[in-house]
């Protein structure tokens, strides 16, 4: 039997008004919470779930961090500034263009595409 | 098939969960209103000057460095109330637990020994009145100043007969004489005659003081990783050594908030001692791990091995089962929350021991029927 193909929907999760580039907040849609990232005018979304405590990791706060090896030219550099968010309840940091975990390369968190309508609406691919 | 586990079999919200480590901040503002002249005008003054976590210049100074990155974590670290404790303990799903402080952690770096006592018997006769006698499930230990036993050991006196005080707190960051002292027996004689258990709670700290000469290390994860194992390290090796479990036979003493992984390495270490040193500490008439299979060690910050399995097996070495005692430390940056503990791989049998049933019988919590 083949496995049955759910098929994606867009959600609407409010409009890109009330997210400015900067800044991020959480929504509920389809039975999940998300966190919302509007960086550099690319809106983002990715779970609101740190994999390591079950902690609300969207409600923390977005910054940069920082970066060494020969790829810096062994100097400590400071990276991804408005990118990297980091867990309330630890400080676990996550890259939130790719959810990629920062401290755990094996660890990857699902990204969500949203879309944005003519009239300015966020949509969400779930 | 697979296995059913744990948590299909028992939720952690049916369980009873009692918390062995949890922080009140205490405000020294409301100090002052139960401290003794002239030491409610010291307090007052350090209540105008602004505070940062577990740092406030008088009450717990903090002689270390460290470079303030954005984007740690952003969530409030203090509990104000204890109708604030008792909501997010809630959500924790505890039952019981106990309060520790939060600038007190550093009470043995207080140098003024008559300051020490005076803010000690500030902070426990407003534990009893703003907190314990607010919340019933919230459980009191009792500040003891080591700067000055005997005023320590009349505190427990004084507070024994209170049924929401559990334990007698000693704080380890920072002491300059370790707990196996001699000086310390007023504190024992009178828990033990109390029957209330002594719990020794560190913190961080970077001072001239053996093991926190951490000065060192440049960053928080070597100075935090050392600092709070090192400590019980150092003052349970004291207590062997003079023999406090011997000649305090009905004494319970617990070591928290430094994980476990310390524990068996630490028995078989002074089991291999002992073969070739007896003669120096004839006091003891069985191996040391036989005596720190008596004592009681709270989980946070439990270890996080990545294989899951490897933590029962940790706590299989050091009786964990009957000897740990679940520990959050909320709301500190480190917390371990309930869900995760329960969660691990433990039986169903040894999880309801560790998350409470411990505990119960250590502080003397009533379990319900």
């Amino acid at each position: 039997m083949p496995t049955p193909v759910r098929e994606s929907r867009e959600h609407p999760i409010g409009t890109l008004a009330e997210l400015p580039p900067g800044t991020h907040r959480v929504v509920r849609v389809a039975n999940r919470e998300l966190g919302v990232f509007n960086i550099d005018g690319t809106v983002h979304a990715i779970p609101n779930l740190c994999p390591h405590q079950r902690g609300p990791l969207c409600t923390g706060s977005v910054s940069g961090t920082i970066d060494y090896g020969p790829h810096t030219g062994w100097r400590l550099a400071w990276i991804w500034e408005g990118e990297v968010v980091t867990c309330p309840w630890h400080s676990l940091e996550f890259h939130v263009p790719t959810g990629r975990c920062v401290a755990f390369e094996d660890i990857t968190l699902r990204t969500y595409e949203v879309r944005v309508t003519d009239e300015g609406e966020l949509r969400v691919v779930i | 098939m697979s296995e059913p586990t744990g948590r299909s079999r028992e939720r952690l919200e049916d369980l009873f969960v009692v918390d062995a480590d949890v922080h009140l901040h205490e405000d020294p503002a409301q100090l002052a209103e139960f401290a003794e002249p002239p030491w409610d005008v010291a307090l007052r003054e350090i209540a105008k000057v602004e505070e940062r976590y577990l740092d406030l210049p008088g009450l717990s100074p903090r002689a270390e460095y460290r470079i303030p990155w954005p984007g740690g974590s952003n969530r409030p670290q203090t509990v104000w109330s204890a109708a604030s404790m008792r909501r997010e303990l809630d959500d924790l799903h505890v039952d019981v637990a106990v309060l520790f402080p939060d600038h007190l952690l550093s009470l043995a770096m207080v140098r003024e020994p008559a300051f020490a006592v005076g803010v000690a018997r500030a902070y426990n006769d407003w534990l009893a009145e703003r907190w314990l006698r607010e919340e019933p499930s919230l459980k009191g230990a009792v500040v003891v100043p080591p700067q000055d036993p005997a005023a320590g050991a009349a505190e427990i006196r004084k507070h024994a007969g209170n049924p929401g005080v559990v334990c007698a707190y000693l704080p380890a960051a920072g002491l300059k004489v370790l707990y196996g002292n001699e000086c310390y027996d007023p504190v024992y004689d009178a828990a033990q005659e109390a029957g209330l258990p002594v719990a020794i709670h560190s913190v961080e700290a970077v001072y001239p003081v053996f093991p926190f000469q951490l000065e060192q290390f440049r960053t928080a994860m070597a100075v935090h990783a050392l600092a709070h194992p090192l400590a019980m390290v150092a003052n349970l090796v004291s207590m062997l050594e003079t023999g406090v479990p011997v000649r305090f036979p009905q004494l319970g003493i617990a070591f928290m908030e430094a994980g476990t992984g310390w524990i068996p390495w630490l028995a078989n270490r002074l089991d291999k001692e002992y073969v070739e040193r007896r003669r120096e500490v004839p006091i003891l008439s069985e191996r040391p791990s036989h005596y720190m299979q008596r004592f009681s060690y709270g989980t946070q910050p439990i270890e996080e091995p990545e294989r899951r399995g490897d933590i029962v097996r940790l706590f299989e070495l050091f009786d964990g089962e009957n000897r740990a005692l679940y520990a959050s430390d909320w709301p500190h940056h480190d917390f371990d929350h309930t869900q995760f503990v329960f969660g691990l791989p433990f039986s169903p049998e040894a999880r309801r021991k560790i998350m409470g049933l411990n505990a119960a019988r250590f502080f003397g919590i009533e379990p319900p029927a």
